[in-house]
């Protein structure tokens, strides 16, 4: 029996669709490394935009079973990796996060409503995906991300750089590094725009898949600065179910539409309580009005976290849920949202700047 | 400066063009207050000369002029809306 050209295999594995890029995953240059051997064995390597893919499992056993049938193939084997792609072609090298490749920042509006706590485990489950990641805690007052990753450590300063503190895997940078203890940093506001700006140039971040940027709440300096020094990927929006939260939710929505930064979607935290005695689910601040918000401003609704004590347990000491509690309620949720946050960013590495030119 | 936005479409603008639009409060006046664009009659080479052109987020262009004036935050809506 004869065996499959390449041509064949590329043609019936161009019928694999990525449902977020809306194209079929060989016109996205996702096969590589195809090869068909004499006996029949056709191997290659599948590459995803991001190890967090949440059509991963999917796409494997789709591409197994449609070489599978062709006829002559005597064993199909498929390599599932992932390559981050940038998320924009910068008009020119820039100084500030040079090596980072997607920045996803995390806000809210509204304080309270858990940005930190997200904002920690959707960087602990994009790093257990497999890919490279860093969280920048862009609260200067009241930083959070020392206490949640448990690590009270001064940065190391080198060739004028600081070093990014690493724990859990991740590289960290916060405030609360900078300037630790109990004393408060007590800034107008230009100086935090500053010592945003100083988080994103003076740290030494390297080569980075992803930076989480967990930003303060409020619509001002903080998000205003962030968005005017780099091109964002998108950000995220947290909020309670309550009417309250959400209404606030999407004026912080709106802020970053009107500063062009796509958002990714709207996140529901503390969305349901079950009671570890009667095992009854109670709904404490609603539910549902995150996506009823996602809904009526047409953005994504990326999904909901339980209130759960574990939660805020490991955040008391210092380790993320994702990693302390794999499976758990919250962990699982925490896990999906970061799936569809890593999508809806390689949707975004597909999009193209306005394209400048100076004569 | 010509400018190829997302839906493929294109834009040109002169130097004299975007010098004479710039967005910024000491050219735009505010507070009631009427700026400087609105009390000059004419720019001198140096100031309508494009020296650089910097992205600002991704929502818009800062524009520095050979003057060294470079205020200005030209979002790209306004851009777009400019020709």
């Amino acid at each position: 029996m004869t065996t499959p050209s390449s041509q064949q295999v590329l043609e019936v594995l161009g019928r694999i669709k990525d449902p977020d890029l809306g194209r079929d995953v060989v016109s996205l240059g996702m096969i590589k490394d195809l090869d068909v051997s004499p006996q029949g064995k056709v191997s290659f390597t599948f590459e995803l935009t991001t190890p967090a893919c949440p059509v991963r499992d999917r796409f494997k056993s789709q591409a197994e079973d449609a070489v599978g049938e062709l006829p002559g193939v005597t064993a199909v084997e498929v390599r599932m990796t992932a390559n981050v792609r940038p998320a924009f072609l910068r008009p020119k090298p820039s100084e500030i996060l040079p090596g980072v490749k997607q920045t996803i920042a995390v806000a809210s509006g509204k304080g309270g409503v858990g940005k930190s706590t997200v904002a920690v485990n959707l960087a602990a489950a994009l790093r257990k995906s497999g890919a490279s990641v860093g969280l920048l805690d862009a609260d200067i007052y009241g930083p959070s991300i020392p206490a949640m990753t448990g690590s009270h450590v001064v940065p190391q300063q080198v060739n004028g750089h600081l070093l990014p503190i690493e724990a859990h895997g991740m590289k960290l940078m916060s405030f609360g590094h900078i300037n630790p203890g109990d004393q408060p940093t007590i800034y107008r506001g230009p100086m935090v725009g500053k010592a945003i700006e100083a988080m994103m140039v003076q740290v030494d971040w390297g080569v980075l898949d992803y930076l989480v940027i967990d930003l303060p709440p409020g619509t001002g300096d903080a998000s205003l600065t962030l968005a005017q020094a780099v091109p964002l990927t998108g950000v995220a929006i947290v909020c309670t179910p309550q009417d309250v939260a959400t209404d606030i939710a999407v004026k912080a929505l709106q802020m970053f539409r009107k500063l062009n930064v796509t958002p990714l979607g709207l996140i529901e935290n503390m969305s349901w309580y079950v009671c570890p005695d009667c095992g009854h689910r109670h709904e404490i601040f609603s539910h549902g009005g995150a996506e009823a918000a996602a809904k009526r401003l047409g953005v994504p609704f990326l999904g909901a976290i339980p209130l759960e004590e574990g939660i805020r347990q490991d955040a008391d000491t210092g380790t993320p849920v994702v990693i302390s509690r794999p499976e758990s309620a919250g962990a699982k949720a925490f896990v999906a949202i970061a799936s569809q946050v890593a999508a809806r960013t390689s949707i975004q590495s597909f999009r193209q700047l306005p394209v400048i030119n100076v004569h | 400066m010509e400018v190829t936005w997302e839906d493929g479409a294109r834009s040109t603008y002169s130097g004299e063009q975007l010098r004479w639009a710039c967005p910024c409060a000491e050219c735009r006046g505010e507070a009631g207050i009427p700026g400087r664009l609105a009390r000059v009659k004419t720019l001198n080479d140096a100031e309508v000369r494009i020296r650089d052109v910097t992205l600002v987020g991704q929502y818009a262009l800062q524009i520095a002029f050979e003057s060294g004036h470079a205020t200005g935050i030209y979002t790209f809506s306004l851009l777009r809306h400019l020709v």
